[in-house]
């Protein structure tokens, strides 16, 4: 998928056969459709289905454990959802870690991206290896982690950083949003940082090398280069970047469910979603729960792709 | 190894299942069945969801296999460690009727939920079972006044104390103490309480504890349908819970850590300096004594514990202990349900209740497994929990238990923000609410 | 550039910080993997002096919680290694046939790849595990390969579309113009040049399976299926009031060994997959 901000030539290339026989491009046709089907059909099969099967669900009042109760009422369980302040809450928690995760991991991504783009030829490797580490990673061990280490029992960043105006011995993190957030959100950065910096460097490779050097030549400072050369040339790596990340943020789970479980105010949509189906049993509600956090997504990607023109199948859909 | 055989017993299960058209049409059926070893010899197998333990479940399960001579032979599968995932896992796989539900190992507060999807116990069973049981466990193997599960092992919340600061704050323990009584010399001596503050499943224990101690209850009407459900919260007993509850965490009085506090963190915090008083399960004695084996609690501090029952709201009135432990049930759609029960008779047989209190710590639900001298060797509390078991209150019994108890973990969060004259009141709206499916949990 | 000694401690610095931020977090959870159950609060980094025990790998590895690990362990891994075959064998057919053929609807397959790699999981896996519960596949390794494909097959798609579009698909015509059969020029030209971005990709797809929570403890139950992070969640302490805290860390680094190493042994490949191309392998 991050090839969509490679500018390949062979990609842009014509292909020059425009001229062939019918009987040939429809053989060309099957043969295509033939390699390509099998995955494009698992790929709609997995997804497609359920996702209708969610909405049906979500017309109904149906829990699991009392199965003959089970009956259609239409949109009153999206009314319930949205007429509650937890729906609201839960949305605006996501929305802030989405927002917070994304711009600090802009930031530090890009500078990790500089890095390794202009790292010497002995540490590089280095690099990219101890880079890649968080990447491979497992979230929930990446999550037990940092839990582990700020947990007011079984943590040391208390006695390390008491110090520091605010944290003290007795600082309980995980006791409210406001301090438990940032350590979730520590988490999901260190974990996914990597990646947005893979996409940057992806980008970062594309500036044309004469480009920054006749800005050097110019006697331009190296922040202006930065501002005038080689962000406006990344603009589209940087908006594929912050899209897939920030969709990916916003369906975090894994982060939130092993260290609050969603407890004082932490709660994200997915984790609604599954405490309300999962947890709880209540299919009809739950299915609401999923439909809604799904045409959030669904939002998000029409506003990037509409409204910020995020050109996501770029270069890459092949001939134009 | 073990783990292998009851992979393979599951596959087998599987094999026999419509999805196996489903795999074998993908052509994964190979991939996923190989390995299978051939299929055992005549004896039913019995499979029996266990709660994780220190082993002793498993255990049983071979010694019942062995009694029982050929006639059935008992395998063993994990559940989560959480007793809120248990459920989750068990309602699921009731829902589904599974048929693999030989046996479940059951937290009391969700009997009434699953009830609908057990067999019923037969005479003979609930008869020869129950006859020593104790009060509190038994209760809490009873729905709509009828045995649904068999009592196995009982748990229950005892008060922990440190015998010196007991002394320095020249407190009685022979006699029963309030919790008044304890929030004083908390608050006197500048020392902490052990009690568990976290939203999660400790904090309902809790909550019940208190007013089933001052009197009252949280479910008044147990049989109603969900809209129709009567909270006894808005009550004196529900006022004098949360004026507890909130004069400790306001205070300050459940250590730093107390909205996030556990069952485990509880026992680290009575461990540490600042101990004083705790309420906690029985666990406590053989985790201490591991620590100190351990080299990281001093045998000092094992030294200074004493124990006492519950501690009392009114100083006139018997508490209510918590009730925990596992009840035994057997699935309505196994192929075996006489074998199951058989099989639950062998387990939950007297001598095995004492075996499992003395390897895992887990106390017998049934009065005369106390009797082995070796209980009070090593538990020399014993006397106290079995009767804190007599008098302990079970959890209100609904099949909306999970709606009733989230609703409370998520309005009585945290401690120190507990109100005696909104926070009871404000729940029963909530879980009302909740309960009509008018509201998000 | 050329390296000068100022340069040289400049890198230093910037690659200490930068190996302190991607390692701390592993350096710490692999201290706590070494605490006793007594030593876990003792608020520092490392087990108290005289306290360190390798108990916990004990415990997971041949004590009580050997049959949680060991099994959930084979899980992933099998499960892991399955789906990430089948996506790579289905991802590089219609890679190539993205990359290699004339036919209308490439752009539908990779917008659908490009959808189906932003859908919420958890909002499908609700039906899933209604349609699982129903069709016996609940609780099975199918059960999960399935929806672990969704997961790996659209950036397997995509990456090796882009890895297949670089491919100078002319050494094939030259190979058989200098009397190579279709096949030979194919094995001889074009294998070669196209075998490490499936080996890159496939090594991609097994992290994202690998990473998989939410299936995992949705649609499994038993040992039968359960793959290692949702087993994290099912690990006691010697009672199951007591905090597992020392054998979930200990599992936590057994589990990452094999990132490390993959890490390790093919950054390289792994950098130029997710960057495909744009940096000059």
């Amino acid at each position: 998928m991050t090839s969509a901000i490679t500018k390949n030539p062979q990609a842009m290339k014509k292909n020059g056969r425009t001229d062939d026989y019918s009987d040939r491009a429809k053989a060309e046709r099957r043969l295509g459709w033939l390699l390509a089907g099998p995955a494009f059909i698992i790929m709609l099969a997995v997804t497609l289905y359920p996702i209708i099967q969610a909405f049906f669900d979500s017309l109904y009042a149906f829990r699991l454990t009392a199965p003959d109760e089970r009956e259609f009422i239409f949109l009153q369980n999206y009314v319930t959802i949205l007429s509650d302040p937890v729906w609201w809450r839960d949305l605006a928690v996501t929305a802030l870690i989405t927002v917070v995760t994304v711009a600090v991991e802009l930031v530090l991504g890009f500078a990790l991206a500089l890095v390794m783009h202009r790292a010497l030829k002995a540490v590089r490797g280095w690099l990219r290896t101890a880079i890649l580490v968080p990447y491979g990673i497992i979230t929930v061990v990446s999550a037990y982690a940092w839990f582990y280490a700020f947990d007011i029992s079984s943590g040391y960043v208390n006695s390390w950083f008491d110090w520091v105006p605010g944290i003290d011995q007795d600082l309980n993190w995980f006791a409210q949003a406001s301090t438990a957030l940032p350590v979730i959100m520590a988490s999901e950065i260190w974990k996914t940082t990597p990646f947005i910096s893979l996409l940057l460097l992806a980008g970062l490779a594309q500036v044309p090398d004469e480009l920054t050097e006749a800005a050097k030549v110019d006697g331009a400072t190296w922040w202006e280069q930065m501002r005038k050369v080689i962000i406006p040339n990344m603009k589209a790596a940087i908006m594929v970047a912050v899209l897939f990340r920030a969709l990916d943020a916003f369906r975090i789970f894994d982060n939130v469910f092993i260290m609050t479980n969603g407890q004082y105010g932490t709660e994200v949509l997915s984790l609604l979603a599954y405490r309300t189906s999962i947890t709880r049993l209540e299919i009809g509600l739950g299915s609401a729960v999923s439909v809604l956090l799904f045409a959030c997504v669904l939002l998000i990607s029409f506003i990037a792709i509409k409204v910020f023109k995020v050109d996501l199948a770029g270069n890459t859909g092949g001939k134009r | 190894m073990p783990g292998n055989r009851r992979i393979d017993q599951q596959k087998k299960r599987i094999r026999r299942r419509p999805g196996a058209v489903v795999a074998s049409s993908l052509g994964l059926v190979s991939l996923l069945l190989s390995g299978c070893g051939p299929a055992d010899s005549g004896v039913p197998t019995l499979t029996w969801y266990i709660n994780p333990d220190a082993g002793g479940q498993a255990d049983i399960a071979q010694r019942c296999t062995e009694e029982a001579g050929g006639e059935y032979r008992i395998e063993t599968s994990l559940l989560p460690n959480d007793a809120a995932a248990q459920r989750e896992q068990l309602a699921r796989r009731l829902a589904a009727n599974d048929d693999s539900l030989d046996i479940m190992s059951i937290d009391p507060p969700f009997v009434p939920e699953l009830a609908t999807f057990l067999a019923p116990v037969p005479d003979d069973v609930a008869q020869s079972t129950t006859e020593n049981t104790l009060e509190g466990a038994l209760q809490g193997a009873t729905y709509e006044e009828e045995l649904v599960t068999v009592p196995f092992w009982a748990n229950t919340q005892i008060l922990w104390y440190r015998e010196s600061v007991a002394e320095e704050a020249g407190l009685d323990m022979s006699q029963p103490v309030t919790w008044d009584q304890l929030i004083e010399v908390a608050a006197a001596q500048d020392v902490e309480l052990g009690v568990q503050g976290s939203q999660a499943e400790s904090m309902t224990v809790w909550i019940n504890s208190l007013i089933e101690s001052a009197g009252g209850t949280i479910l008044e009407s147990p049989e109603a349908s969900a809209d129709e459900i009567e909270l006894g919260l808005v009550s004196d007993a529900g006022r004098e819970a949360a004026r507890i509850i909130g004069t400790i965490g306001d205070q300050g009085l459940g250590g730093p850590g107390l909205a996030t506090s556990t069952e485990n963190t509880s026992l680290t915090l009575f461990q540490g300096e600042s101990g004083s008083f705790m309420v906690n399960y029985p666990f406590v004695w053989p985790a201490t004594q591991g620590a100190v084996e351990g080299g990281s609690v001093d045998q000092a501090v094992l030294d200074d514990i004493g124990w006492a029952l519950y501690p009392r709201v009114f100083d006139n009135e018997e508490t209510a202990p918590p009730l925990g432990g596992i009840n035994l049930g057997v699935g309505a759609s196994s192929d075996n349900p006489e074998l199951a029960y058989q099989a639950i008779e062998c387990i939950v047989q007297p001598e095995n209740q004492t075996e499992y209190f003395l390897t895992n710590g887990n106390p017998p639900s049934n009065s005369e497994a106390y009797e082995d001298p070796r209980i009070e060797e090593q538990f020399p509390m014993a006397d106290t929990i079995r009767e804190s078991l007599e008098i302990a209150a079970p959890r209100p019994q609904s099949p909306f238990y999970n709606e009733i108890s989230s609703g409370l973990q998520q309005t009585w969060t945290p401690p120190d923000e507990v109100e005696p004259e909104t926070t009871p009141e404000q729940s029963a709206e909530f879980i009302t609410a909740v309960l009509r499916g008018e509201r998000l949990l | 550039m050329k390296s000068t000694g100022r340069d040289k401690i400049v890198w230093t610095i910037i690659s200490i910080l930068v190996l302190v931020y991607a390692l701390f977090p592993v350096a710490s959870i692999l201290a706590t993997s070494f605490k006793a159950p007594g030593d876990l609060t003792n608020g520092s980094f490392l087990p108290s002096p005289g306290l360190a025990t390798l108990d916990n790998y004990e415990q997971i590895l041949v004590g009580d919680a050997q049959g949680l690990f060991l099994s959930a362990l084979w899980n992933s891994i099998g499960i892991s290694l399955i789906a990430t075959f089948i996506a790579v064998v289905l991802a590089t057919l219609c890679a190539y046939a993205i990359a290699r053929l004339d036919f209308p609807g490439k752009k539908i397959i990779l917008t659908t790849a490009l959808a189906v790699s932003i859908f919420p999981v958890i909002s499908i896996v609700t039906p899933l595990f209604n349609l699982w519960r129903t069709i016996g596949l609940y609780d099975t390794w199918l059960g999960l390969i399935i929806p672990y494909l969704s997961l790996t097959l659209p950036i397997s798609i995509w990456t090796l579309a882009a890895f297949f579009r670089q491919i100078p698909w002319e050494l094939e015509q030259a190979a058989q113009v200098d009397g190579a059969t279709t096949w030979q020029a194919f094995r001889k030209a074009i294998v070669p040049l196209a075998a490490p971005g499936v080996f890159t990709t496939a090594i991609i797809a097994f992290f994202i399976a690998w990473n998989d929570f939410v299936y995992g403890i949705s649609l499994t139950s038993t040992e039968a299926a359960r793959p290692v992070p949702a087993a994290l969640a099912f690990f006691t302490g010697a009672s199951q009031f007591e905090s597992p805290t020392g054998a979930i860390s200990a599992a936590a680094i057994i589990v990452t060994i094999p990132v490390v190493l993959l890490v390790l042994l093919f950054q390289r490949q792994i950098v130029s997959g997710l960057t495909q191309g744009a940096v000059k392998g």
